[in-house]
């Protein structure tokens, strides 16, 4: 029996510490820790309600956008306070561009490199590369010129012996399997993505006014001075403008990432095996189509126990059961207090103790949805969908199951997907490319919407707040890029009382809880295969799958200085 | 693409890293507030704080002639909290294993700069100078705002950035007037 212990995990944003034994070339037990201290939130008791997004946008350097939405709606929803359709599409069409940005950075620039093997580029045949990139795909990144100028670029790279920020890849590891050509596509598209991250920071820009840490928003809906007439606001050019750099970005994420996503499934079959771990799933409605949000784009609702014919939708915003189920507890975090509490009742009162593995060993606490784990993210996104009947997430997760097949049958044995098949490690990289193949097309249908209702005259997008003089409490939701995330506020004239963020990382990376149940990394860790404990490549694929973002589930950065992740076998 | 060879004029980036809640991590932000505040540039000069992008970095450096980045930084030597420092990208460089070379260490950000610098060269389109504005950091410790050396040493670091521009012939010129400060993380409650 082996136990390893990698900390921190790179290729993250933030810092998070995994535990496994491994016993026969599998993993028996894991452990997820969160090596940083939470607390951001105190900062916001005693603040203006109507600032808090603005600082709450403070929380992580890269979910800006989302905190400073959900903090917005958690306001107006305590409020009860309506906002304008204009501010609805334009805050849809901010929350979609972010989200794009976000999903390419994970596939290409966080994790790609878990699969592809960049020191075998040099061998392969950027001829055949080519004609095998354009057998599935119109992208016109794909040609011949393009590849072989990006197999020098590597060969040169290679060739200097300073492979710099590359330098700590598991090259030549035995689970590495892409052949020579599939790994000169896939780090082609790594290196075009950056052009397309931009694309999409510039069109949070044009609505935003500023990014990162947009500036147009106001509890009550957004500060975008829409005049169809006059040159200094909102107007047909900022309309058209957004158009093209939408009509620039899409076709990147919907013909080159989600292909390969396609590519890489189809050339790991065996991922779709392994690393199912916790199978309830919770995703939250947004992109509401109307000014009082009663219709999604997005539906949430939640599925228990893999079953995708329990799922139970969840309508609004409003959705009573959603609020009395979620409690956090703090059994196995570095904090005081015992059970489970609301979020709207919650503390951040440290108890730091070191790792404990049977005690406390992480500074994230342990939400439950009534008592039990819950996995968020594109997969739990999908799943509901798949399982309502949605009928755009129908569409491209069978187009994402027909192109894997066509892929597999150009090779070896067939190969058919199936929903069930999601629940993996390979499912949730799957799903979250083809949630960025709906974005995509919501994206155009969203700038449609605002199009449509400025040109019916409509110039609104703003409804001023009322503080009521009692106490009032609300909840602001959103289907934030790594899955679910809530804001609970409670506001007392004016002034927020208190504020917890129950953040997609936090459910994922969730801890044991009192009765000893374990959160979603921790659960797929199981029977994940490690070949070679000194490298646990395996594992890393597994937890970079979720797409972690600790820096918002766990707060204050460790400022002790750079670390080269450190893999110990004990 | 690089000054000398493009049409239009040069792309010129002046970036602040931090985290304004984290007291003197957020210096990189006040740093090019103030610059804002106090000097005047021509539409070719983006002025950003972006806060702590992590690997989002990238996009705000594409395509651009010379970066400035201010931010909290931890030089080799000993140095007193308040110190400025100023570096050029080999400065900066990724250690390889076996490297004897000393190099400074931005706060938390440091992976997301070396990174996405790495990354755009590779893609060819990295900026082609980059200047790091350090100062160092007496605590970075919650919602603790900035200390009175880093302060003290902010105005120095914005000349100092004002300097650098200067002479790279780039026109930035100080207002008769400065504008508003738009410091809204140091005041009110916390």
């Amino acid at each position: 029996m082996a136990r390893i212990s990698i900390d921190p995990v790179t290729r993250i944003e933030g810092h998070l510490r995994i535990d496994v034994e491994v016993d026969g070339g599998k993993v028996q037990k894991a452990w997820a820790s969160c090596t940083m201290w939470r607390g951001l939130e105190t900062i916001l008791r005693g603040r203006d309600a109507r600032e808090g997004w603005v600082f709450a946008q403070r929380f992580c350097g890269v979910c800006t956008t989302v905190h400073a939405i959900a903090s917005v709606r958690a306001v107006e929803d305590a409020l009860q306070l309506e906002i304008p359709a204009n501010a609805q599409y334009i805050r849809n069409l901010i929350l979609i561009a972010h989200a794009l940005h976000d999903h390419i950075v994970h596939f290409y620039h966080l994790s790609v490199l878990d699969w592809v093997d960049i020191t075998t580029i040099p061998k392969a045949d950027p001829t055949r590369a080519a004609s095998i990139a354009e057998g599935f795909s119109n992208w016109p990144g794909n040609s011949r010129r393009e590849l072989e100028a990006v197999q020098n670029k590597v060969k040169g790279l290679i060739g200097s012996g300073q492979l710099g920020i590359f330098s700590h890849g598991y090259w030549g590891h035995p689970a590495m399997r892409l052949s020579p050509e599939l790994n000169l596509i896939l780090f082609a598209h790594y290196l075009q993505a950056l052009e397309f991250q931009r694309k999409s920071c510039q069109i949070v820009g044009v609505l935003g006014g500023k990014t990162p840490h947009i500036q147009n928003l106001a509890v009550g809906g957004v500060m975008n001075a829409i005049n169809l007439n006059s040159l200094a606001t909102f107007n047909m050019d900022r309309l058209g403008m957004l158009q093209s750099l939408l009509q620039e970005l899409i076709p990147f994420v919907q013909q080159a990432y989600f292909v390969d996503a396609c590519l890489l499934s189809a050339s790991y079959p065996e991922w779709f095996r392994y690393g199912r771990g916790v199978a309830n799933y919770l995703a939250v409605p947004d992109l509401p189509t109307d000014a009082k949000a009663t219709q999604f784009d997005l539906p949430g609702g939640l599925i228990m126990k893999g079953d995708l014919a329990s799922v139970r939708p969840i309508q609004n915003w409003r959705d009573q059961a959603f609020r009395s189920a979620v409690a956090e507890d703090v059994t196995h975090a570095w904090y005081k207090g015992e059970g489970a509490q609301t979020p709207w009742k919650g503390e951040t009162d440290p108890d730091y103790t070191d790792f404990q593995a049977d005690k406390k060993y992480t500074w994230v606490k342990a939400p439950r949805y009534n008592g039990q784990p819950i996995q968020v993210g594109p997969l739990a996104n999908v799943l509901v969908g798949y399982a309502s009947g949605h009928a755009l997430t129908r569409k491209w997760t069978d187009t994402a199951f027909k192109t894997v097949s066509s892929v597999r049958a150009s090779g070896a044995t067939s190969f058919n997907l199936t929903p069930e098949d999601l629940q993996s490690t390979m499912g949730r990289y799957l799903a979250r490319a083809i949630r960025s193949a709906m974005l995509s097309d919501l994206a155009l249908q969203h700038w449609q919407l605002l199009a449509d209702n400025i040109l019916k005259g409509d110039d609104t997008t703003f409804n001023p707040p009322q503080f009521p003089a009692h106490e009032c409490e609300g909840v602001g939701m959103h289907e934030a890029p790594r899955g679910a995330l809530s804001h609970w506020v409670i506001i007392d004239k004016g002034s927020f009382t208190n504020y917890q963020a129950v953040v997609p990382t936090t459910w994922n990376a969730s801890p044991r809880d009192e009765k000893g149940v374990a959160g979603p990394y921790e659960t797929s860790l199981i029977a994940n295969p490690v070949v070679d404990p000194a490298k646990p490549l395996e594992v890393l694929r597994t937890v970079h799958s979720f797409d972690p973002c600790m820096a918002c589930a766990c707060h204050t950065l460790d400022i002790s200085g750079r670390e080269i992740a450190r893999v110990k076998v004990l | 693409m690089n000054a000398s060879t493009a049409s239009h004029p040069p792309r010129i980036a002046v970036v602040g890293l931090g985290n304004v809640l984290l007291g003197d991590d957020g210096f990189g932000p006040l740093a090019v507030e103030m610059f804002r505040r106090l000097y005047e540039c021509d539409s070719n000069v983006e002025i950003l704080d972006l806060g702590t992008p992590g690997l989002d970095l990238a996009p705000y450096l594409y395509d651009t002639d010379l970066v400035v980045i201010a931010d909290a930084i931890y030089p080799p030597e000993d140095e007193k909290p308040g110190t400025l420092c100023v570096y050029c990208e080999n400065d900066l460089a990724f250690s390889e294993a076996g490297s004897s070379h000393a190099q400074p260490r931005l706060t938390s950000h440091d992976p997301g700069v070396q990174e996405s610098l790495a990354q755009l060269r590779l893609a060819g389109h990295a900026p082609s100078e980059v200047i790091v504005v350090g100062v160092v950091p007496e605590s970075c410790g919650l919602g603790k705002g900035i200390s009175l050396s880093v302060l003290n040493t902010c105005l120095v670091a914005v000349d100092t950035i004002a300097r650098l521009l200067v002479a790279r012939s780039i026109d930035c010129r100080k207002r008769h007037d400065p504008v508003p400060r738009t410091l809204w993380w140091q005041s009110g409650s916390a």
